[in-house]
């Protein structure tokens, strides 16, 4: 009777193990909440279908994406394989030895030539560069206007507008125009707003949408050599781009000086907003809901400058798990960057490629009504920081940034702040001498 | 050695043999942390990666020279002394009204303890819906009525006074409890023989009602005092955890610590911060026990 029992318990240990063993054939992914992740679920049966190992994509609210990604960082081993991190992230990945070198495996098994040299220096070199890699595209991305097409092409309001502009009612293409068109569109007494912009205090929110202005004016975060700060954020340029972006906050629904991605969505599905700033990989639900009401554009120039804040993720890979689950997650990378694929991945809401075959095929740009949009943007995306203490500089700027809208603090006064005390995290870093 | 002597040892030996697993779990979880965190305060400890070195007293010339930190205490402190302050004044009131008989008072007094059971985060994310400018019940409301539409939590006047008052309805019914305890323990043969004294309500509550209710109330401001001063869960629903003009204690040791990394900048904080508490902790236990010591004078 206790031989029996002894085998079943052992037949039972076997069964696990065994069963386990079947299971470890999988690549786990983390990325955050929404519908890229979801594609990339779907899209990598085919992988499975192909290689017999399963792909979990395990999908984390984006306000907590960051901490749940550094704090598992923390463990000995990685619960997940393939981290698809934000592009400020990859310096903290690798000074860190968190995320694994793949200088020279990427360009053997993805061809790197094929990828926009933006998308390759934002998101898979550190430093810019320099040729060493520590990701590989995944999602490529950009902020971008969502706008109502149905408002803008009512003859009515066509008319309106020529006879107070004298020109025609438009996209536009300038930030002076953003300006004139959002003043025009703004009638609170109606609850119809003109615009709204990045103004959220989570995360990165107000910084991605003060970076347009930023650059477009001829400011800069700092120089990158040699790290110094002061000069750049808080020069003239700085200061008159955000000054300028202050004063859009009036045309901006109520709150539309703390509005985050999740805000600029719900004000514009909500049929209250004329043109909303916000992430591609948003618009998806928006164009399911409003059809052809909805028209999108390129972030506006000032002068010949025009600059839009990057927001793509890179495929990185653990240093903290087995090198066998290396080779696999490495094996689902060169998968993923097979043209094949890369011609399925873009047929999913949201998802975007950095190859610059396919983003200048026809089949990209009718795919989706924001693709066109998306495409002219990459020629110029940007970065903020991406230097191993780039969180540290972004809870700073996000904060005196925001103190700025709120009127708490001056425009120069903000900048100041945070010309000051970045440099003083840059010198702590050991980065600026 | 004598038996006697033997014995002696082998009962000593047995009580530190009962007291031992208690006194490892506690060295385990209490005592090495609090050393170990001493440690690290004087330390670059990062939350991953990073050789551990020594780096003097560097992080805490870094708390006493950066305004971020002082600003944060300075919340913390605004926070509790308003926030206790309108507790313990609307539980007390509260309390003296529920203390009579009337009808439905059980069914009341359940309803009105219901915010105090539900769990802070839940309640954060809650509120954060309900105040929210655009769509929150409370504008939409307001709207109706005509009145205007105040951005509770992303306005830089009102996002504190948001926290407050949230904070404020989830533990006035926690003060409202301890004082209606307090109240019910006051024997009512002093009010019988007040009444004959032909003593008036407002000299019956100052001298009767409010001294006897004073140690209890005491303990209860203890209590909330220190809950307070740990605020985090309604500040990371409602603003977050990097705003100016809500970042308390806990949400600026959560952006160091674990946004930035920087756990032996971190530790020193909690530092700076626990000796701040213990100071301000022994003059409140100072005052409740010479209020005891009083009391115990005039029972006497």
């Amino acid at each position: 009777m206790t031989l029996r029992r002894v085998g079943v318990v052992l037949i039972a240990t076997h069964l696990l193990i065994a069963g386990r063993t079947a299971s470890a054939d999988s690549i786990t992914i983390w990325w955050a909440q929404w519908d890229p992740a979801a594609a990339l679920q779907t899209l990598s049966k085919e992988f499975t279908e192909d290689t017999g190992t399963s792909v979990v994509v395990h999908q984390i609210p984006w306000p907590s994406y960051h901490d749940q990604v550094f704090l598992n960082f923390g463990n000995k081993q990685t619960d997940f394989d393939i981290v698809v991190g934000d592009s400020q992230w990859i310096g903290r990945g690798a000074q860190s030895g968190l995320y694994l070198d793949l200088t020279d495996w990427l360009p053997k098994a993805v061809d790197m030539d094929s990828v926009h040299p933006l998308a390759r220096r934002y998101l898979c070199e550190y430093p810019y560069d320099s040729g060493r890699y520590y990701a590989a595209p995944c999602e490529t991305d950009a902020i971008g206007f969502a706008y109502r097409r149905d408002w803008f092409e009512d003859p009515e309001e066509k008319e309106d507008f020529r006879a107070r502009h004298n020109r025609e009612l438009a996209p536009p293409d300038t930030w002076q125009e953003f300006r004139e068109v959002a003043a025009f569109f703004h009638r609170p007494e109606e609850k119809q707003y003109g615009c709204s912009i990045l103004a959220g205090r989570g995360y990165d929110g107000i910084t991605m949408g003060f970076q347009p202005f930023l650059w477009a004016w001829g400011g800069a975060w700092g120089n990158r050599t040699t790290y110094q700060i002061k000069g750049y954020v808080n020069g003239t340029p700085a200061i008159q781009g955000l000054t300028f972006m202050k004063t859009l906050l009036p045309f901006t629904p109520p709150g539309g000086n703390s509005a985050d991605y999740f805000y600029n969505n719900d004000v514009f599905l909500n049929g209250s907003t004329a043109m909303v700033l916000d992430y591609f990989p948003f618009y998806p639900g928006i164009v399911n809901s409003m059809g052809d009401k909805v028209g999108f554009f390129v972030v506006p120039r000032n002068g010949d400058r025009r600059a839009i804040s990057l927001g793509g993720q890179g495929f990185s890979i653990s240093t903290k798990i087995k090198s066998s689950q290396q080779q696999r997650a490495k094996e689902f990378i060169a998968w993923f960057h097979k043209k094949e694929i890369q011609k399925k991945w873009i047929t999913y809401p949201g998802a975007f490629t950095a190859n610059t075959e396919l983003l200048s095929s026809k089949e990209f740009v009718d795919a989706s009504p924001y693709n066109h949009a998306f495409a002219a943007s990459l020629d110029h995306l940007r970065d903020f920081w991406n230097v191993p203490v780039y969180n540290e500089l972004l809870a700073v700027s996000q904060r005196y940034l925001g103190e700025a809208l709120d009127d708490v603090k001056t425009p120069k006064e903000a900048l100041d702040i945070i010309a000051e005390e970045h440099e003083l995290i840059m010198m702590q870093a050991g980065l600026l001498k | 050695m004598d038996k006697s002597a033997q014995k002696g040892r082998g009962r000593a030996f047995l009580s530190y043999g009962f007291v031992a697993p208690a006194l490892v779990v506690l060295i385990a979880i209490n005592i090495f942390p609090l050393l170990y965190s001493i440690y690290l305060s004087f330390t670059n400890a990062a939350l991953i990666g990073g050789e551990l070195q020594i780096i003097g007293d560097l992080n805490y010339r870094i708390v006493f020279l950066a305004s971020k930190y002082a600003t944060a205490l300075r919340t913390s402190a605004l926070f509790v002394f308003l926030a206790v302050s309108t507790e313990l004044l609307l539980g007390f009131f509260l309390a003296l009204a529920l203390r009579e008989r009337m009808r439905g008072k059980g069914f009341l007094l359940t309803t009105l303890l219901v915010p105090m059971m539900l769990p802070q985060a839940v309640m954060g994310l809650y509120w954060k819906l309900v105040l929210n400018g655009n769509y929150g019940v409370l504008n939409q409301f307001l709207g109706i009525l005509g009145l205007g539409q105040p951005q509770w939590i992303s306005d830089p006047e009102l996002k504190f006074f948001s926290v407050l008052v949230v904070d404020v309805w989830m533990w006035t019914p926690f003060m409202m409890l301890i004082s209606l305890a307090a109240l019910n323990s006051i024997p009512s043969y002093l009010y019988e023989a007040a009444a004959i004294d032909r003593a008036t309500p407002w000299i019956r509550f100052r001298r009767i009602t409010l001294p006897m209710c004073a140690p209890l109330l005491g303990l209860a401001v203890l209590f909330r005092a220190t809950d307070a001063l740990k605020q985090f869960d309604l500040v990371m629903a409602l603003t977050g955890p990097n705003d100016g003009a809500t970042q308390t204690l806990s949400a600026l040791l959560y952006q160091v610590v674990f946004r930035d990394g920087k756990v032996g900048l971190g530790a020193a904080y909690s530092y700076v911060v626990l000796v701040v508490v213990i100071a301000l902790a022994s003059v409140f236990v100072r005052y409740l026990s010479s209020l005891q010591q009083r009391e115990q004078t005039v029972d006497a």
